[in-house]
């Protein structure tokens, strides 16, 4: 019995982990859907805008979350982050084609020339990476700060942020000394 | 250490004495250490607040503008302006790095009135609310709620934003950063779109068309506005001097030594500030290695955030102008006639015909927050740079605290903007439009001297620009004052 829950337990760790690239993923890709409430569109509609591109960059800004906390990914790295939304960010973009046409008209079908289309997507991709790298950094490690009494993963990344913090948080302990120092002379 | 103006004392002081370091005719900077630069390149620094300042108008409307008027391949001058502002970066951070300083104070080292010069010219260039209408209008689209009223109450709310944060970069970095990084996902987003493989590239290919001038804008008309959008590509204006404070209140570099602004209601908190900034030992090779660490930091800052957003956000919307060009024919014309607002409405339509009215609405979304970026940045980065040149040289300026003076700044500004919002002409008086648009492209030309100045003169030899960064500055200099210049004599309009 103990195994399953041990699992589940992992599997609620590292969802808890998640939820910063998941924030960010799934707020860019709603963005749309969002303002469309706010102009009083109807709800249904805005709900696919919303979910149809939202829900897998959600997803795969989670999964992007869950490589870093377990020390796949380099923390803050560019390159990486690219690479990851040159695949990830083009099959988004597909599958939200896919969806809409199914959902608003009940056909299945893409566009047109798909690998044009992905081509395209691929390139749009290195501005999606660079902008969700830039939310993930600001948000991510204050979470799992939040997070790091219960929740062991979130406690180790945290802890290779807080090494970095401390390093500059020794450097300014020593730049108050310094002033103070230079004010008593 | 000496400067090449004042002999005596240097590093071999009487013992007892303090080292110092003289630089032009103010106070001589002490001798302090460097603290060590941060150990990760991935860290964030000021430079969300060029890029929030810079990411204004002329990304998102003046550029597109030029490229469906004469072609992509107008924007290979893009490339060279935002170079250039990047290296004009690199050259400001140098002198605040390395002394604590901002560059009105290496100014005032030079000779003072260089720096009245720019105290007068900001209060004329930047008091006038106009930069609010275009981020106001745009939320007016989408909210009907008239633009005024949004402009007034977006100033009281910048006003007690500042006066309530206990300090005040550190709230400003980080909601910026946020703004910032949802606009470059969101238009990275709204690009992916509407736009298509061709309007991609040759948007890119285009900016590598190095030489191509059309005939077409070598007129009255076309030539002010070409030189207008060069000059504000990227940060314009003040703009990159004001990033000098920034960088001071980041604690980059030698600005460690230097206290943070406070917001009013903690400025009780603001430890006295120094007369004058700090200098580290350049003969000693371990402050040399810090060095090159800040440099380094600053480097990866200027060429990844600054470059790298500012294109990206440029990129992205002229492959919508692009779009919404070709799915509705009125917007070439509307945008090619010069009425930024039908322009801004005409594209956003063309966007909702595509693709739904969500996408016309996400499209003056993005309008209203690059808007509202420009406004937080703009009315913190004038008011610090009054408040510094005012704390160190105004007599009797220093009975009050640092935070006093620049709460006194953004309120003035403040109440002038509601004041000419609701009764006067936002952009400034129609008759010194032109003098304005004169001085702002004149303090970047002037700047550039100001650099060359300050970094060669002011600064201990071995951590002086090496002679092809002079050379690009130099190259800024003739290029910024000599296109205001040419414009003004050959057609006898100044930038636009």
């Amino acid at each position: 019995m103990t195994v399953p829950n041990r699992g589940a337990a992992r599997v609620r760790e590292l969802a808890e982990v998640s939820r910063p690239g998941f924030a960010v993923g799934f707020l860019a890709g709603s963005v749309a859907g969002l303002m469309a409430l706010i102009v009083g569109q109807p709800i249904g509609w805005a709900m696919v805008s919303a979910l149809a591109l939202g829900l897998p960059l959600g997803l795969l800004g989670a999964v992007y979350s869950v490589l870093i906390a377990l020390g796949k990914v380099r923390l803050g790295g560019f390159a990486p982050a690219c690479l990851f939304w040159l695949i990830g960010f083009p099959l988004s973009r597909l599958s939200q084609e896919v969806l809409t046409r199914l959902v608003l008209t009940g056909e299945l079908g893409g566009p047109p020339d798909v690998l044009g289309f992905l081509a395209y997507q691929g390139l749009i991709s290195a501005g999606f990476a660079f902008g969700f790298l830039w939310m993930h950094e600001r948000l991510a490690p204050r979470w799992w700060h939040r997070m790091s009494g219960q929740n062991p993963t979130a406690l180790r990344v945290y802890d290779r942020y807080a090494s970095h913090a401390r390093v500059m948080w020794e450097a300014r302990e020593a730049r108050k000394r310094r002033r103070e120092a230079s004010k008593a002379r | 250490m000496e400067t090449s103006k004042t002999p005596a004392a240097g590093p071999k002081a009487v013992a007892g004495e303090e080292r110092v370091w003289r630089a032009g005719r103010l106070d001589p900077m002490p001798i302090r250490t460097l603290p060590e630069p941060p150990p990760s390149v991935h860290l964030l620094g000021p430079t969300v607040f060029l890029v929030a300042l810079g990411v204004g108008m002329g990304e998102s409307y003046m550029w597109p503008r030029l490229v469906l008027v004469f072609g992509p391949e107008i924007r290979w001058l893009f490339l060279i302006g935002v170079t250039l502002q990047a290296v004009v970066m690199l050259e400001m951070a140098r002198y605040a790095m390395a002394t604590g300083e901002s560059i009105f104070t290496g100014a005032a080292r030079v000779f003072k009135p260089i720096m009245w010069f720019f105290f007068v010219t900001a209060i004329l260039v930047y008091i006038w609310p106009g930069h609010l209408s275009a981020g106001a209008a745009a939320f007016e689209q989408i909210t009907g709620i008239p633009w005024v009223v949004t402009a007034c109450v977006a100033l009281v709310l910048v006003g007690i934003l500042f006066s309530l944060a206990r300090v005040i970069y550190n709230l400003l970095e980080n909601v910026l950063a946020l703004l910032i990084g949802l606009l470059v996902v969101g238009t990275a987003v709204i690009a992916s779109m509407v736009g298509s493989w061709g309007d991609l590239t040759t948007t890119i290919t285009g900016m590598f068309n190095i030489g191509y001038f059309p005939s077409g804008a070598m007129n009255a008309e076309w030539f002010p506005i070409v030189v207008g959008a060069i000059a504000f590509a990227g940060p314009s204006g003040m703009q990159q001097m004001w990033y000098t404070l920034h960088l001071r209140d980041s604690g980059a570099g030698m600005g460690s030594h230097i206290p943070k602004l406070r917001g009013l209601r903690h400025a009780g908190e603001e430890e006295e500030m120094p007369n004058r900034g700090f200098m580290f030992d350049t003969e000693n090779t371990e402050e040399m290695r810090k060095w090159k660490g800040w440099r380094r930091w600053v480097t990866f800052d200027a060429l990844l955030l600054f470059w790298g957003v500012t294109m990206l956000v440029t990129i992205s919307f002229t492959v919508l102008a692009q779009s919404a060009a070709r799915a509705n024919p009125d917007v070439k014309t509307l945008i090619e006639g010069g009425d930024r607002s039908a322009a801004l409405a005409a594209m956003s339509d063309a966007f909702a015909a595509a693709g739904g009215s969500v996408l016309g609405t996400a499209f003056f979304g993005f309008i209203a927050l690059i808007g509202l970026n420009a406004t937080l940045g703009l009315f913190d980065s004038f008011s610090r740079g009054q408040a510094d040149m005012t704390y160190f040289f105004v007599k009797g300026a220093k009975r009050f605290k640092m935070s006093h003076l620049y709460a006194f700044f953004l309120w003035a500004v403040i109440i002038f903007g509601i004041l000419i919002l609701n009764f006067g002409p936002a952009d400034g008086p129609e008759a010194v439009l032109d003098i304005l648009a004169f001085l702002s492209t004149f303090a970047m030309g002037a700047y550039c001297v100001v650099l060359l100045l300050v970094n060669n003169k002011m600064l201990p030899k071995p951590i002086r620009p090496k002679w092809w960064t002079n050379g690009i500055i130099g190259f800024g200099a003739v290029f910024y004052l000599g296109m205001l210049f040419f414009s003004l004599f050959a057609f006898g309009v100044v930038v636009d």
